[in-house]
């Protein structure tokens, strides 16, 4: 894959046209999401927010390329994710998605340094063949050569520079959280995607969380997408998406209503009009 | 290499996991090492007893179904084994060869001893030529009493030690050098034979178990004789017009006579026996007077003195293969069913045995890896299990199947190494501290299979490599059902928290 298929030709990094997911629960089916379509711009501060069950775990997988949708079209920076098989997805996980997880997800015998490092070290000789240069690891002779520079740059910038050597067990959430933001752009992603980052803190950490998150976004341009049920938080966002039900209930910018969004969100209605009336009511 | 720290860490992060398998795993290394070290220490003895002392590294027969031991037993139940039709093409042969370092024709034979006309033991008897037999087995065999047998000594015995004190025991009388001793045996196609000797000496073995120990040696006319290679002249002797007339009218009652110039041997006329190499007299002359053959009547193709066997010893024991085939290829081009066999063939039951004990022991590891297995195999599914969101999140930021497949097998493989390399050690101290004390053999059984009543166990470096391989093989199996678990674990997990 090279950088030409990574980077979409315009300002959209995610399109999603007309997305259902099903998942089999037990003899019957639960639709997570219902003919779900937006667009995410280059840059953006994204919130996708909701109740629980709404389907924003679901959409982050998708973007995510963990998971594929029933139906309907993902694109992720320019590839149709349903065109591509397992190794050509870890590839552009690897080198497209920064991940933050809920449970912030840091590999326990890592020191907090090597848990930085560790997607650099990831890169295989494909990489290098491929001549993929985002990242931050330069092909040398016989092993990727780390830049230790950018390394110590994210590790210092989210404030954890004293505890290079400490065991993510030897951490507090918030810390631990921070380690995952800088373990997530250490590949230089285009995209970052964090599914409730702060639903594990406390209020005051989460805030600071989301602040590092969104300097993090203005500092180097990469688009952050987080999910979360906090109506608090969802406010930090300059782009909403709020679900219901697996619908879209709201896709506006902080700079005014997208009417080209809102025409869709009303076609979706007339497609499934009772779920969307339903969803809309209790939404409201 | 990350995947490599990782691996190497988690067997630090789940002690517990870590601790079982490599117990079992260390515990099984060391059974193997020690058990096939002091498997290998036998056997090598055994080797060593027989190849050094017996058998050499191969024996040629003559034609035989089964193979042959050197006590002349086959599984085919031959009475007699027979003669080597061709036995100078194969010196001629094997001498020519850089690889062979010796050969030596004998016979063997069981016969019965006795004093006069008292029967005072049995046993198993080697015919041999006593100059190449000393300068064969120069290691093996010293003289205790009495003088090594010349030539023109007639029919000679030397008796092993443990024989003397049996016979002198049956006897009532002490039997030494200077003893006559009457010889005598059944032979296939002979009848009775016998023969009287006289003790030459007394002689000891170097290397022997109490088998081996009883086994005397004698000049190889006489045991042509007891053998009744006389009546094997069939296809071995082309008997001119005169002799063959001669047998036409042979009178049967001509044996009793007194002056008939017919030398009464073993129970058969024969003309001259043309399988001996001399004229010795046995038993019979004592009662008939000895008399030589007329030239004339004498074979016209006077053949080569039979042997049974043709040992052979090789400057590389351990790589016996190119002279056997070599031998094969010269058995085919003389056109000879002559069998050629090694060692184990050759020293028969004993070393069979110890064969057999390694078969068993082999057995009950392959039982006991199939267990170990299984248990390492559990436990790393358990720990895999345990580590679900984590694989799953190597896999979501960009690891490979590859990788986690690496990482699962490293661990294994680290663990296996560890726990091997610490079995190597503890079966190394036992070994050692056994090699101090020995190991005395409780029976007879034991004693054949340590090839003496005591074993020295020596740490063998083949077994330590084979415990090595047999726990890495170990390992990869047990680790092959894990990380197919291990790559079924989808990145989504991930996203699914702890």
């Amino acid at each position: 894959m090279d950088d030409s298929a990574m980077m979409d030709s315009g300002d959209i990094v995610i399109k999603l046209e007309n997305v259902c997911k099903t998942y089999p629960l037990g003899k019957t089916e639960v639709q997570a999401l219902r003919g779900v379509s937006f667009e995410i711009r280059r840059g953006d501060f994204i919130s996708i927010a909701g109740p629980s069950g709404s389907g924003k775990s679901t959409i982050l997988n998708l973007i995510g390329c963990i998971d594929t949708a029933t139906s309907g079209k993902v694109a992720v920076l320019g590839n149709d994710t349903a065109t591509l098989d397992d190794e050509r997805l870890t590839a552009l996980r690897h080198r497209g998605i920064g991940f933050i997880f809920q449970s912030f997800n840091l590999v326990p015998v890592l020191s907090i340094r090597e848990n930085v490092e560790l997607p650099l070290l990831l890169d295989g000789p494909e990489a290098k063949r491929e001549g993929w240069h985002g990242s931050g690891v330069h092909a040398g002779r016989g092993r990727s050569r780390i830049d230790s520079e950018w390394v110590d740059h994210l590790i210092e910038s989210v404030g954890l520079a004293d505890r290079l050597k400490h065991k993510p067990a030897e951490l507090s959430g918030g810390q631990r959280q921070r380690v995952a933001i800088a373990r997530a752009l250490v590949m230089r992603p285009p995209l970052v995607l964090a599914d409730e980052p702060t639903a594990n803190l406390d209020s005051a950490t989460g805030d600071s969380i989301l602040e590092l998150m969104r300097r993090m976004n203005r500092e180097s341009g990469t688009t952050f997408i987080f999910s979360t049920h906090d109506q608090g938080i969802v406010s930090l966002a300059d782009h909403i998406i709020r679900l219901k039900d697996g619908f879209v209930m709201e896709d506006s910018r902080k700079n005014g209503q997208d009417p080209d969004r809102t025409a869709q969100i009303a076609q979706i209605a007339q497609i499934a009009p009772q779920a969307f009336a339903a969803a809309v009511g209790e939404y409201k | 290499m990350i995947v490599a720290r990782i691996a190497f860490r988690n067997l630090f992060l789940h002690k517990a996991k870590t601790a079982l398998i490599g117990t079992i795993m260390c515990l099984g290394i060391m059974v193997l090492f020690v058990g096939n070290s002091l498997i290998d220490t036998a056997i090598g003895g055994l080797r060593r007893m027989f190849v050094q002392g017996y058998t050499g590294d191969l024996m040629i027969t003559g034609p035989t179904a089964f193979p042959v031991t050197i006590f002349g037993e086959t599984a085919g139940g031959e009475e007699t084994i027979p003669h080597i039709a061709k036995l100078p093409d194969y010196r001629k042969l094997l001498d020519s060869r850089a690889d062979v370092t010796g050969t030596m024709p004998m016979l063997t034979g069981s016969v019965e001893m006795g004093i006069g006309e008292t029967l005072i033991g049995q046993g198993s008897m080697f015919g041999v030529d006593i100059g190449e037999y000393r300068k064969f087995f120069s290691d093996n065999i010293s003289l205790v009493s009495g003088s090594w047998p010349e030539e023109g000594n007639g029919a000679w015995i030397l008796l092993s030690e443990q024989s003397v004190a049996m016979l002198s025991r049956s006897a009532g009388s002490q039997v030494g050098p200077g003893s006559k001793i009457t010889l005598s045996a059944l032979g296939e196609s002979a009848g009775t034979v016998i023969r009287e000797v006289e003790v030459k000496g007394v002689i000891r073995y170097g290397q022997s178990d109490s088998t081996l120990a009883r086994i005397s040696l004698c000049d190889s006319d006489t045991m042509r004789d007891l053998l009744g290679f006389a009546s094997l002249r069939d296809g071995a002797v082309v008997l001119s017009e005169e002799e063959a007339a001669f047998v036409e009218s042979f009178d049967p009652e001509a044996l009793f006579a007194t002056d008939t110039g017919i030398r009464v041997s073993d129970g058969n006329a024969s003309i001259a026996d043309p399988f001996r190499t001399d004229d010795t007299p046995g038993v019979d002359d004592a009662f008939a007077p000895s008399t030589t053959p007329e030239a004339g009547t004498v074979a016209a193709q006077q053949p080569d003195p039979a042997w049974q066997f043709l040992l052979v010893k090789l400057a590389d024991s351990a790589n016996p293969d190119k002279v056997m085939a070599a031998v094969r290829t010269e058995a085919d081009r003389l056109g000879q069913n002559d069998r050629v066999q090694d060692w184990v063939e050759s020293a028969g039951s004993t070393a069979r045995t110890a064969q057999t004990v390694r078969l068993v022991f082999d057995l009950l590891v392959s039982i006991v890896a199939v267990v170990v297995v299984i248990i390492t195999m559990n436990t790393l599914v358990v720990s895999v299990s345990e580590r679900i969101p984590e694989i799953g999140t190597l896999r979501a930021i960009g690891a490979r199947r590859a990788f986690v497949r690496r990482m699962i097998l490293l661990e294994t493989t680290f663990l296996a190494v560890i726990a091997g390399a610490l079995g190597l050690v503890l079966g190394g101290g036992i070994l050692l501290i056994l090699g101090r004390s020995g190991i005395t053999a409780p029976n007879l059984f034991f004693e054949a299979l340590f090839g003496g009543k005591v074993l020295i166990p020596q740490i063998s470096i083949g077994a330590a490599l084979r415990a090595f391989v047999w726990i890495l093989a170990m390992s990869l199996v047990s680790s092959l059902y894990p990380t197919a678990v291990a790559l079924r674990i989808k990145p989504v997990v991930a996203m699914q928290g702890d």
